[in-house]
């Protein structure tokens, strides 16, 4: 296959028209390729700009700087461009473009300049750049086609397909030209609207039937060996003392966090990593006290209510003294939430194949933080970036665990000690007890209602550990950590004077990026306040946030939305049933949602319906963010009723899905989803489904019961058995 | 203890080279026979990522002893295309658009495979279906099936 790439696109500026201005680089060299693992019955393809390709049997083919982890971002961005070439759905082919880290990366994504997947970004940053990298190779094409034979007008015809009327040319047959021509200055996005906001079938689900979808632990490379790793049973421990061998395993490697066994399968090297634990010395982390649930919460009990201890203050409004407000309010709100650490649990364990040579180093993985590879890889291997090949598989989820480096790390240190292909595959347990864990938080929430019932002062307070705090430990560096009060910062509601801070809890459980983040516990704070707010103010819930919310349309146009969808307001629950609300402002999208409970013989939690409308500006494919808006719901649901990891003195309590309990079939809730049309720039919408579900269902609870429920899980120490 | 054993994996008899009758079928699959549709999700027989059909009946394969599978019919997802069954439930799965990540749907088509053969239908396959979705796909797997 030769590949001709001349060109990298890279596209700066904001399109408010349909003229849109962009620059061209010329860089040439590294290309989007292909994979070892990919084949084509294609043998002839060039490319146009880094994004797009076409070969000999006129398929185009997008590269995506963005990670296919279910969310369907591959047929989303293949839809933008398919509109601006008027392509035919089945020659439409998406790959996952090489990790890079260089400044001039064409796959960063364009909101941020990083080559990573994560906080609902893909569409928000790649929604104008794609369309434009589109209407580009359109315009190429065009221009070829007129070279080829000049005269009248040419313009598309669909299939790939350029048409002057008596001429017509496939794309295949203008690309090598095409590819030769100086990029327009400015294009025209097209207006068709044939694949934008229409509901295409997304393009990896053939291979997802049939099992030949390549996830990372699929990954086949000629005289490959396989492996498996034992981390220290505490978390932060290191190796002191290890044996140099162990009867089957083909060699020991030690990885500084853990031991990592080399064998013939999986199984034997999943074995013996499970069997040598005993025989490893580790050196154990100087206190394990702030590695333990109870400490962690007394200490976070003591700050939020410390006055002694200075906050961080991310946002304040009105008043600064908030004491006179909260001494003439009618009523008062002095409420604390309470929320876990949470595990990631994705599907497809931690698993990475890597291929390292004193030239070279080629690595396959699922991952989320293409960014961040290729420096790990050469850190370990001391290789130059150009020698450091990094493909992106499938991911069988990612959840934010992914973008993480750990187990990459580990396969590329494997790989360079037995100078032989590894891939390494996590055991079920290793992954659970070594993941970067969702920060536990503590959230006091202070509120008073004046005589008009309106939110007259909030007080906010997030207790949690700092994922950039963890992250950033060099002496004096004092980092802030914004994302810890997402959620809680910037909320729509009309309240007048406000603060909202955050002290960090000292605790060092590792942590990671979970899906949603910090709305994932703010959000749970601030919904299930507003509703306790409603019911010390005698309203109903929704009215009252139509108050909070009056003049912000996109909010009214959601809550009013799954007011309809619910009947929340025209019809009254089943016997035996309530309903609770949540909203959210997030991820650049607007979403509301109605869950509907009862209780079970056990008198537990049966969530029987949930209702949902989005606002996610323009729709690319409302089938898919169908699917994100029912994934986040499972999500939240699994996590609001059994989500939960404790520490004793940093041992974790969980290690595989029988004590971390997830929803199954039998359990789920009917689910129905209105987006709202919109034509405001596209939203986030794979981490938007997240955050409502646990203060909708503490809400509903409430209805129910009289009994509020402020602590997260709603039942700890759930298990799940083999049935 | 090395042993080789015969195999007959979607219809192919074959002599295979195991390190041990106790194997479970699951790495034999895809480790030694290079059929990675089938998927490692628990080991512990709850998540059914790992599903394969023996002589038409739906085993987690985590747990399953290559020796046990010996003089059996062996079917994975990668085998479920040739099958009258598979091809309606793949066919249902790409009608609903089921899959998101992807990582657990061959289990739960083999599962739901294996039901069919079963002589089930609609909501008595979705009834026992009690494999693992992360992604939350539940509603339309359950959708799927309700055509089968």
């Amino acid at each position: 296959m030769s590949d001709t790439i001349t060109r990298r696109t890279i596209i700066a500026g904001t399109a408010t028209a349909l003229i849109v201005p962009f620059a061209v680089t010329v860089l040439g060299g590294a290309q989007p390729s292909s994979t070892a693992i990919t084949t084509t019955a294609a043998t002839v393809s060039t490319a146009l700009g880094a994004y797009i390709k076409i070969d000999n049997l006129n398929n185009v083919t997008l590269f995506i700087g963005s990670s296919e982890m279910g969310q369907g971002i591959m047929t989303g961005m293949a839809q933008l461009v398919a509109e601006e070439l008027s392509l035919t759905w089945s020659q439409v082919r998406v790959e996952h473009a090489l990790a890079s880290a260089a400044t001039s990366n064409p796959y960063a994504n364009p909101l941020f300049h990083m080559q990573i997947t994560g906080g609902s970004t893909s569409m928000r940053g790649w929604y104008l750049p794609l369309r434009q990298a589109g209407a580009i190779a359109r315009q190429m094409l065009l221009s070829a086609a007129n070279q080829l034979t000049p005269g009248g007008t040419w313009v598309l015809a669909s299939g790939g397909r350029a048409s002057n009327g008596t001429k017509t040319y496939l794309f295949s047959e203008l690309v090598a030209t095409a590819a030769t021509l100086t990029p327009p200055s400015s294009v025209s996005l097209a207006t068709t609207n044939l694949f934008i906001g229409q509901k295409m079938a997304r393009t990896d689900i053939p291979a997802k039937v049939n099992g030949s979808a390549v996830f990372g632990i699929d990954v086949k490379v000629p005289g490959m060996v396989f492996g498996a790793v034992v981390h220290c049973p505490t978390l932060g421990g290191t190796v002191s003392k290890m044996p140099s061998s162990a009867s089957g395993a083909l060699a020991l490697v030690n990885l500084g966090n853990a031991v990592g066994v080399v064998a013939t399968n999986t199984w034997s090297a999943m074995n013996i990593a499970s069997q040598l634990s005993g025989s490893i010395t580790w050196s154990m982390p100087s206190s394990t006290a702030s590695r333990d649930s109870a400490s962690i919460l007394a200490t976070a009990k003591s700050l939020l209510v410390s006055t002694t201890v200075t906050p961080r203050v991310y946002e304040t409004a009105g008043s600064l003294d908030l004491g006179p407000v909260f001494a003439s309010a009618k009523t008062k709100l002095d409420a604390t939430y309470t929320l876990p650490y949470l595990a990631h649990g994705c599907m497809e364990v931690l698993n990475c194949t890597a291929v390292v040579t004193s030239t070279n180093c080629e690595v396959w993985a699922p991952t989320q933080g293409q960014q961040f590879c290729i420096p790990t890889i050469q850190t370990i291997t001391g290789l130059p970036a150009s020698a450091i090949t990094v493909h992106t598989t499938f991911l069988g989820g990612g959840l934010g665990r992914k973008i993480e480096q750990d187990y990459i790390a580990q396969a590329v240190t494997m790989a360079k000690a037995v100078g032989k292909p590894v891939k390494l595959t996590w055991s079920r347990p290793q992954d659970f007890k070594n993941d970067k864990y969702r920060p536990c938080a503590s959230i006091r929430v202070q509120a008073g209602l004046d005589v008009n019932n309106q939110i007259s002062g909030l007080i906010y307070r997030n207790v949690s550990p700092s994922i950039n705090i963890q992250r950033n430990t060099v002496a004096g560096n004092n980092p802030e950590d914004t994302g810890a009060v997402a959620g809680a910062v910037g909320l729509p509601y009309a309240i007048a004077n406000r603060r909202i801070e955050y002290v960090p809890n000292p605790a060092d459980i590792p942590l990671g990026y979970w899906r949603s983040v910090g709305e994932s516990y703010n959000t749970f704070a601030v919904e299930s306040a507003v509703d306790e707010l409603a019911l010390l103010a005698g309203k109903d819930p929704l009215a009252f946030r139509k108050t909070l919310l009056a003049g912000n349309s996109r909010a009214l146009g959601v809550i009013s939305a799954v007011e309809t969808l619910s009947g929340w307001s025209t019809t009254t629950t089943p016997s035996g049933n309530a309903r609770g609300l949540a909203f959210l402002s997030g991820f650049g999208s607007y979403i509301a949602m109605v869950v509907q409970i009862s209780l079970n013989s056990s008198n537990q939690i049966r969530v029987n319906k949930v209702f949902c409308a989005i606002d996610c500006g323009i729709a690319i494919n409302p089938d898919s963010i169908e699917a994100q808006i029912q994934s986040g719901i499972v999500h939240g649901l699994s996590s609001a009723l059994w989500g939960q990891v404790t520490f004793a003195s940093g041992v974790p309590n969980v290690n595989n899905f029988s004590n971390y309990r997830v929803l199954r079939l039998s359990e789920m809730p009917i689910i129905s989803v209105k987006i709202v049309t919109s034509t405001a720039a596209p939203g986030g919408v794979g981490e938007t489904g997240v955050p409502c579900v646990a203060p909708a269902l503490a809400n509903a609870y409430a209805k129910l019961t009289a009994s509020r429920i402020r602590t997260l899980p709603f039942y700890p120490g759930a298990t799940m058995s083999d049935d | 203890m090395a042993v080789t054993l015969s195999l007959n994996v979607n219809g192919v008899v074959q002599s295979v080279s195991v390190p041990d009758s106790g194997m479970p079928l699951l790495w034999v699959l895809r480790d030694i026979l290079g059929l990675t549709g089938t998927k490692y999700g628990c080991g512990i027989e709850i998540c059914g990522a790992c599903s394969v059909l023996i002589d038409g009946q739906a085993e987690k394969s985590c747990d399953f002893d290559v020796g046990s599978a010996v003089g059996k019919k062996i079917i994975t997802i990668e085998g479920l295309s040739a099958d009258t069954d598979g091809q309606k439930a793949q066919a249902a799965w790409i009608a609903n658009q089921v899959p998101q990540c992807g990582y657990c749907q061959p289990g739960m088509l083999v599962a739901t495979v294996g039901a069919m053969k079963a002589g089930q239908h609609g909501a008595s396959i979705a009834s026992g279906l009690s494999n693992i979705c992360v992604c939350g796909t539940y509603q339309r797997v359950n959708k799927a099936i309700q055509s089968l």
